[in-house]
């Protein structure tokens, strides 16, 4: 028995470092430079210098989706939306995140969820041995760990920014955009887009992208104005 | 004749010498009479020979879109025209010579006649052009126009499609596979031909394999019926490659008096393959509304305002509108002066690079941008070959196009290559672009040089690249620490685009860990078991066996052996019918033996042979 709780022990630690291994974003990146937050945060202020400030705010909000906790970058973000008269809004979400990073919480919530698991197999099974093993407590102890990190992973997953950041672009036009009606530069107008504002990309049809921004206007826009919040290297 | 008779009489009579009254009246009355008609004669040869020289000028649309066309038609009124200029010369305006006719026309018994100049103005580009003064020779002398002004407006993108350098220049005749354009009116064909009919307008017949040429087609329909257009464009050929149409400019048009509705679309086409090619006709489905003849009792008007207006006798027509076929002739890219870097680009451009960041902390990527600008193959663009990279280490760009006009065939094309220092640096590297450009037939190769630009290693190289060879190869001094801007971060830390749960990582570790727990479920389950003696099964299988070979042991005395028959009996699975009397009488027979003898006796060999067949047969009888 020493000899299977020995070799599962062993499993579990292979299987942690794989767990970190998945944070680890030097396997997964290829553009190095271009996984860090700092890069972008760094490049986001040169663009503000510079007057670009719609440029800047994509670098601001790509440093944020590497890294939601670098509070230098929220604060450049609301200083530059300021400028481009775009409120900065947070949601419950970006509450937690500029507390924990994602990876953190998913990470940490798997590996409490499967410490759970090791012990909820131990205090079932081992009959023999400590007589604390057979307190309901312990089992109590381990069902929590199981649902508190597990369900604590998925959540974290679920409104991690990153699941559907492929789904969003900022317009990088210097100028306010017009929303089109109809895929066509004759076609109606049906809103305008400030520099800088945030899209939700709900399809993609060659030059033009249908888009909205969140507050239910939605509307056809040229695709050279406006830029994935995912840079193009990433793959998605 | 009767008036010259009469004069010949009168005149015969005047020899004679001697007039009555009467006839004096009468000869005065044919004097009058004769001087009247002459006068009138007089006038009318003096008004259709010598009558008002005029000559006019004036243009059928004086504001076009890019890539639309006028007609300047030129009126000169009484007098004979000796000549007219064929072209007549306006910087961003081809106009040339395309017809004569003449008009005759009778107003209060005035006879006079005209003729007419017809020419074409094409756009070679948008603004506001004035149309010089057209000097014509003629019987009456010089006669001169007054001069005109005319405006192409854009498309909102700049350059337009068809405009521009791909319209064809200098003194080439009219664009080929242009009927509406060359002859300026509505086909005289059926009466289908004069419903709808298409034109499309290539501004050249030949190019090169990869050239991108811009390609209008116009659909007319008659205006003064319903049209309903079913489907898309069908154009294409074998050989080519025509890209997406964008929505069609719907516009207005007059050929001869009837009015069309247009739409016209416009896309870019690009061959793959050198030869001759004919493209099959643009075709575009439609349905024409035709009014139908109602019956005679249905014709009244209060009849059709009841039914609003409409005629419900109208039949649905449907059409297929085409247009010419277009021939073209496909060149191959030459192979003399191909550059090492050529790879594609066809078209004309220009190149730029900058840097984003010129001065950089220690370990911090640098970003390249190359931006190759002008007209051409976007698409099919490769990125420029950096050069002068000794020391750096590049990662495949990332690209971007930026389109100036509606087709995407100007623009701008941004390479930014991401550069990580494998020693201190004090300039970019440059780079290298290659293009075919058609109109010089040369290859053409742009360069830029590397830009001023601080950059250095990091402290610790970066994610696992640095390997000792290269290490050893571009040792890695400590550079003093660069300036960074204010408020820049120096340190990096990296992080993925992912979330863990969508990386193979994160979904290998899972797997791992739903096995090892399996596995451990299993292992402790087992080592239970072991614990156990095994399996209830297999702990009956090993207990059977035991007991039969304790009965075919001598050592067991009677009791004891029908003790072991009888556990056998009720251990073993029988499916007999007989099991439940055979083991009432084993327990029979056990309990006389154990309590009715009152002493151990040996089991004879009779009935040691006796029992074993009641167990075989049970044992027969067993199910599996």
């Amino acid at each position: 028995m020493k000899r299977s709780l020995l070799l599962f022990l062993i499993a579990q630690i292979c299987s942690m470092g794989f767990l970190m291994a998945a944070s680890d974003p030097i396997a997964a990146a290829k553009e190095t430079s271009l996984s860090s937050p700092e890069f972008w945060y760094n490049r986001g202020l040169s663009e503000e210098k510079s007057g670009d400030s719609a440029s800047a705010s994509l670098s601001f909000r790509r440093a944020l989706l590497l890294d939601p906790t670098l509070k230098p970058a929220r604060k450049e973000l609301s200083k530059v939306l300021g400028i481009l008269g775009i409120p900065l809004s947070l949601d419950w979400r970006d509450q937690v995140w500029t507390r924990i990073h994602p990876d953190v919480l998913i990470l940490g919530g798997a590996i409490l969820g499967w410490i759970g698991v090791f012990l909820l197999v131990i205090f079932l099974l081992v009959r023999h041995g400590n007589p604390i093993f057979k307190k309901p407590l312990f089992i109590a102890l381990a069902l929590t760990a199981i649902i508190l990190g597990h369900g604590l992973s998925i959540v974290g997953s679920m409104i991690d920014p990153r699941r559907m950041a492929d789904h969003f672009a900022v317009v990088t036009a210097k100028n306010t955009t017009t929303l089109r009606a109809t895929p066509a530069d004759s076609a109606t107008a049906s809103g305008t887009i400030a520099p800088g504002s945030l899209m939700t990309i709900l399809s993609r049809n060659d030059l033009w992208w249908y888009v909205s921004d969140g507050s239910g206007h939605t509307g056809w826009i040229l695709s050279n104005t406006i830029t994935p919040l995912l840079p193009a290297s990433t793959g998605f | 004749m009767c008036s010259i008779s009469r004069i010949g009489q009168w005149n015969n009579r005047s020899m004679t010498g001697k007039f009555s009254l009467p006839m004096q009246i009468f000869r005065t009355t044919q004097i009058l009479l004769t001087a009247t008609l002459l006068m009138l004669l007089g006038m009318f040869s003096l008004s259709s020979a010598t009558g008002e020289v005029s000559v006019q000028a004036e243009l059928s649309r004086p504001e076009v879109n890019a890539g639309e066309m006028s007609e300047l038609q030129v009126r000169v009124s009484g007098t004979e025209v000796t000549d007219v200029p064929h072209e007549i010369p306006v910087e961003g305006l081809q106009i040339s010579l395309t017809g004569q006719s003449t008009q005759v026309q009778m107003d209060n018994f005035k006879v006079s006649s005209s003729q007419i100049y017809s020419y074409i103005v094409m756009p070679l580009r948008t603004g506001h052009f004035t149309i010089p003064s057209i000097s014509i020779r003629s019987n009456a002398g010089m006669l001169s126009t007054a001069p005109l002004v005319f405006s192409v407006i854009g498309g909102g993108t700049g350059a337009s499609s068809v405009s521009g350098a791909a319209l064809p220049q200098g003194n080439q005749p009219p664009l080929p596979g242009m009927p509406g354009f060359t002859k300026r009116a509505a086909p005289r064909g059926s009466e289908t031909e004069r419903l709808a009919f298409a034109e499309i307008n290539s501004p050249k017949k030949t190019l090169y394999v990869g050239e991108m040429m811009p390609v209008e087609i116009r659909y007319y329909f008659d205006a003064s019926y319903p049209v309903q257009v079913l489907g898309k464009v069908d154009f294409g050929s074998e050989g080519i490659i025509v890209e997406r149409f964008p929505d069609p400019k719907e516009s207005r048009e007059d050929r001869e008096g009837t009015t069309y509705n247009v739409l016209t679309f416009r896309t870019l086409m690009s061959a793959v393959k050198p030869g001759s090619i004919d493209i099959t006709p643009a075709k575009l489905n439609c349905q024409i509304q035709m009014p139908g003849s109602l019956p005679p009792a249905f014709d009244d008007p209060v009849f059709q305002q009841l039914m609003g207006g409409k005629n419900p006798m109208s039949e649905t027509r449907d059409l297929v509108v085409k247009t010419a076929s277009l021939h073209l002739q496909v060149l191959p890219l030459p192979k003399e002066g191909r550059p090492s870097s050529f790879a594609g680009a066809v078209g004309q451009f220009d190149s730029e690079a900058v840097v984003a960041h010129p001065k950089l902390a220690p370990g911090d990527p640098a970003v390249l941008s190359i931006k190759i600008e002008g007209k051409g193959n976007f698409k099919a663009m490769s990125p420029p070959i950096l050069t002068e990279t000794e020391g750096w280490r590049s990662y495949p760009p990332a690209d971007k196009f930026d389109s100036t006009d509606e087709l995407s065939f100007a623009g701008v094309k941004s390479f930014d290559f991401t550069l990580i220092a494998q020693q201190p640096q004090k300039n970019s590297p440059g780079s290298e672009f290659s293009y075919f450009d058609p109109v010089t037939a040369k290859y053409v190769t742009l360069t830029t040089k590397g830009l001023p630009l601080e950059a250095s290693p990091g402290i610790a190289p970066p994610s696992g690249v640095a390997s000792p060879l290269l290490q050893a190869a571009f040792p890695v001094p400590k550079a003093p620490p660069l300036p960074l801007e204010e408020g820049a971060l120096s340190t990096q830390t990296l992080h993925s685009w992912k979330t863990p749960m969508q990386r193979s990582e994160f979904l290998l570790a899972t797997l791992a860990m739903v096995i090892a727990t399996l596995a451990l479920v299993g292992s402790l389950h087992v080592h239970q078991l072991q614990k156990q003696g095994g399996s209830p099964e297999g702990r009956r299988r090993r207990r059977l066996r035991e007991l039969l070979a304790s009965l075919n042991s001598e050592t067991l005395d009677a009791a004891a052996a029908y003790d072991a028959a009888l556990e056998y009996a009720e251990l073993i699975r029988s499916l007999s019918a007989d099991r439940d009397v055979l083991i009432a009488e084993i327990t029979a027979r056990r309990d006389m033996l154990k309590y009715g003898v009152g002493r151990s006796v040996a089991l004879s060999q009779e009935e040691r042979e006796r029992l074993q067949k009641i167990l075989r047969t049970l044992s027969a009888q067993t199910s599996r």
